[in-house]
């Protein structure tokens, strides 16, 4: 190597000292849900009886197994802690991995700070090098805190750590793709957007394997497909980790490769020399910030909705004999119609969670504009701080809610195309209800960013919660006074006889206050001036 | 003559940390002031309060005559500013940067855009993360120099700018001057300060410790002698208002203040003087008098007539530098 990675080791241990406190708190989250669940399963199944019957509903439900994966074996703790973790899990040590990995490449070049190190004694790899292992260190560790911990309150061992490798595992070939797109965006924000777009189709293709009839070679066609085929507690598996550790060991060396054939600070995908002048106001400012974003998640909309669309009609046949739709759905559910409905609605539950996300993630780029210090410049303008927010208010408003109808309506045609039985118009009307609790999403951010932008992080919190009460409240039977504190839960069914739309108004209600709670601290605070 | 900026008795404190504390500073229309402290002192959020970015806990402050909190967005037409560390959209051009500051500000003169762009080298077409950190300190530059604004605000602008720019940027600010501007300028490049501004302040833990033009500064300040003398018996010690005193052989060095100024002079003739510096105090001097440093005078210089300010403060900074290395 001649050197090339001379002061990997330095370099590893000063990403470690900068990263304590931003790799703990993933730590934590990653490892705190697992324990929670496999806590909580004596007290949601008392009895064998109960896990058995959910595992006969849920083991055949196609919706469950597209968004969570395949319910191989619920009769036993840590079988349930595999099933609803798994996934989620999976999600947030990849993005660990890529965020870290781009934090100490892409973006350590794009703030300086890398030149600096580059400076000293340190070899033409050694920076990525350090970057890669960290993440792989981060990903080892979520798999040690996942397994020694379920270990720890009773679970098998060997079932334990297999879950940990899921996770872990994953983390360690993301560390590996995040590598590769440093080398390709020409920012870190680039670097990071790419990554995740990897994720999200790794993701799609691991659902479509697990849900489509004769489509489980699709499993093998993305890693997250191969973190699956562990399967924790019903095999065990560990083969399938070589093949992840493998992939992340390739991909960080192709990683390395490009590193070499582009110059620092620029991406193999080449910026280019833009415009001397433009006409851009406050508005256009806005508008040209998220316009990325604004492609990005209209594509993701409409990707889901035509997906989900084409998910229902082979579900149709599979619902006629599912005991836990019936179940869960009993009281509603006469016809057909109505059984697709029901089915149709939790992806719309998921396609609005993915609204809420846009909503949050458009209010919390206009905080991204004042701790980078460019605020500042702008409100040195003749602008009040009213004028310098509302065009972030109204992206953050109205993108979720064309993203929704995109998707729905998307949704709506793909399903009528292949037969579906519920009616088109339900199924669009279904998604729009959804519109309220995106405005509430993005107006928690908002009150967030106006009185006190380092409480932020609040408005992701609130949304997982609002997810988890919704999809998992019912299954754990909490009261309904706690799952009317999700607004995604109050939305109505639109096709019942007397659909009640009083809770639409009052979580828009609310949300109009808090905008206007917002509107008003960030015209009264401080700026952040770091 | 009004006030562009009057400040008085303002504070501001974050959390318990107090940044500004009862800080005056009175900037004249038409005048480069100078805002001269070391980081931390203080001046960015003096600056910012001026802006309405910050709320003061309490003092008032006037803007061109209006409220920088009340009446920002009138008073924002009138003002430009350079912020301390420029940060430039990443995906947007140096060029569409600093039309959109022109446009938030409710105009730019565009023929003197263009010409502030020739004159300071700077490539309009290059995306924000491309620049280095002296031209994105040009992007800002350029966006306020070419706006029509009656008072200009700069935050440490030369920061990072090379020495051929930083005199580029001086000719632009005269230029200011001239067309009647007002300016005020925080730095804390002593020689910038010194070479451009009518009136300085000096700011400390969040209060101006001295204010007023150079002259003045130093007219209450003390003055540096280097000699040469015929014998080496001189008793410098008993004169009234001597310090610093260093003598090697015949040659001597020390400070005093004014009202000792003759008693030495006739002190130094009567043992026969052979060489003879007196040099006011420089910036750098008045500077380090209020954080309780000096520069220890060095015997290499003596024979030298003093130059200009600047030349003199890079002698001062040299020898500083050569202290350090000592150590």
């Amino acid at each position: 190597m001649n050197g090339q990675l001379t002061g990997t080791g330095a370099l590893l241990r000063h990403a470690l000292r900068l990263d304590r406190w931003k790799l703990l708190p993933w730590l934590l989250i990653i490892g705190i849900f697992p324990m929670a669940s496999f806590a909580a399963y004596p007290s949601v199944f008392p009895t064998q009886r109960e896990a058995v019957v959910l595992q006969l509903s849920l083991g055949t439900n196609p919706a469950f197994s597209l968004l969570f994966g395949p319910a191989t074996n619920l009769t036993t703790a840590i079988g349930f802690v595999t099933w609803r973790v798994q996934m989620f899990g999976m999600f947030f040590a990849a993005l660990m991995a890529v965020f870290a990995v781009t934090r100490h490449t892409r973006t350590a070049e794009d703030s300086g700070q890398a030149e600096l190190l580059d400076s000293g004694v340190v070899g033409r790899h050694a920076r990525l090098a350090s970057a890669v292992v960290l993440a792989w260190l981060a990903s080892a560790a979520v798999g040690l805190v996942v397994g020694g911990s379920l270990t720890l309150a009773g679970a098998p061992a060997a079932s334990a750590f297999a879950l940990g490798s899921v996770m872990g595992g994953l983390g360690f070939a993301f560390a590996g793709v995040s590598a590769v797109t440093a080398q390709l965006g020409s920012v870190g924000r680039t670097a990071n957007t790419l990554a995740a777009v990897v994720l999200g189709l790794c993701y799609l293709f691991r659902g479509l394997g697990d849900t489509l009839k004769d489509g489980e070679w699709l499993l093998w066609t993305s890693p997250m497909g191969w973190a699956e085929q562990i399967r924790p507690s019903s095999h065990n598996d560990y083969w399938p980790l070589a093949l992840l550790l493998g992939f992340g060991l390739v991909t960080a060396a192709i990683g390395g490769w490009l590193s070499t054939r582009r110059d620092f600070g620029l991406g193999i995908i080449p910026g280019r020399a833009g415009p001397a002048h433009s006409r851009l106001g406050i508005w256009g400012l806005t508008a040209r910030l998220n316009r990325g974003p604004f492609w990005t998640w209209g594509i993701t909309f409409a990707f889901l909705g035509s997906i989900y669309g084409l998910v229902t009609t082979t579900m149709s046949s599979v619902f006629a004999d599912n005991p836990f739709v019936k179940q869960m759905l009993a009281f509603r559910i006469t016809s057909e119609e109505q059984l697709v409905l029901a089915f149709v609605q939790v992806l719309l539950l998921v396609l609005a969670f993915v609204g809420g996300v846009c909503g949050i993630q458009l209010a919390l780029r206009f905080y991204a504009e004042e701790d980078e210090r460019r605020s500042e410049w702008v409100l040195s303008g003749a602008l009040s701080r009213l004028d310098h927010i509302a065009p972030t208010v109204f992206l953050a408003l109205t993108v979720p809610g064309i993203g929704m109808a995109l998707g729905s309506v998307a949704l709506a045609a793909t399903s009528t195309a292949t037969g579906s039985a519920a009616k088109p118009i339900d199924v669009i009307l279904q998604g729009l209800a959804e519109i309220p609790s995106l405005w509430l999403a993005a107006a928690v951010a908002i009150a967030a960013v106006g009185i006190a932008p380092h409480l932020r992080a609040i408005a992701w919190l609130v949304l997982v919660y609002w997810l988890l009460m919704t999809l998992f409240g019912p299954i754990l039977k909490a009261p309904d006074w706690m799952l009317n504190t999700s607004p995604f839960h109050a939305v109505p069914q639109v096709t019942a006889p007397n659909p009640d739309f009083a809770p639409l108004w009052i979580t828009a209600a609310i949300a109009v206050a808090l905008v206007a709670a917002g509107l008003v601290g960030y015209r009264r605070r401080d700026l952040v001036c770091t | 003559m009004t006030a562009a900026v009057s400040i008085s008795g303002l504070v501001k404190t974050f959390g318990s940390f107090r940044a500004l504390d009862g800080l005056d500073l009175d900037v004249q229309e038409g005048e480069v002031h100078g805002f001269l402290g070391p980081n931390g002192a203080g001046k960015s959020t003096t600056l910012r309060i001026l802006l309405g970015l910050l709320r003061a806990n309490s003092g008032t402050v006037k803007l061109l005559g209006g409220d920088p909190w009340r009446d920002l967005v009138a008073l924002h037409r009138r003002v430009a500013y350079v912020p301390g560390d420029v940060s430039i959209w990443p995906g947007l051009t140096g060029g569409e940067a600093i039309d959109l500051l022109g446009r938030l500000r409710g105009g730019q003169d565009t023929k003197r855009r263009d010409r502030l762009l020739e004159t300071f080298e700077l490539d309009p077409t290059k995306r924000g993360h491309t620049y280095s950190k002296g031209n994105r300190q040009k992007v800002a530059i350029v966006a306020a120099l070419s706006s029509n604004a009656e008072l200009l605000i700069l935050d440490e602008p030369t920061a990072g700018l090379d020495p051929l720019m930083e005199a580029t940027f001086r000719e632009e600010i005269r230029h200011e001057r001239a067309q009647g501007r007002s300016v005020l300028l925080s730095s804390h490049i002593l020689a910038e300060v010194e070479a451009l501004s009518d009136r300085i302040s000096i700011i400390r833990k969040g209060k101006v410790v001295e204010t007023g033009s150079l002259e003045q500064m130093r007219g209450h300040a003390r003055t540096n002698v280097a000699a040469t003398l015929a014998d080496d018996d001189a008793q410098l010690t008993e004169l009234p208002g001597v310090a610093d005193l260093l003598v090697q052989g015949r040659r001597v060095h020390f400070s005093i203040d004014a009202e000792g100024l003759a008693a030495a002079m006739s002190a130094l003739a009567r043992h026969g003087v052979t060489a003879l510096t007196v040099t006011p105090p420089s910036l750098e001097d008045l500077f380090l008098q209020h954080y309780g440093e000096r520069i220890e005078p060095q015997e290499d210089d003596g024979g030298r007539p003093a130059s200009s300010g600047a030349a003199r403060l890079a002698v001062g900074r040299r020898r500083a530098a050569q202290d350090r290395g000592a150590q």
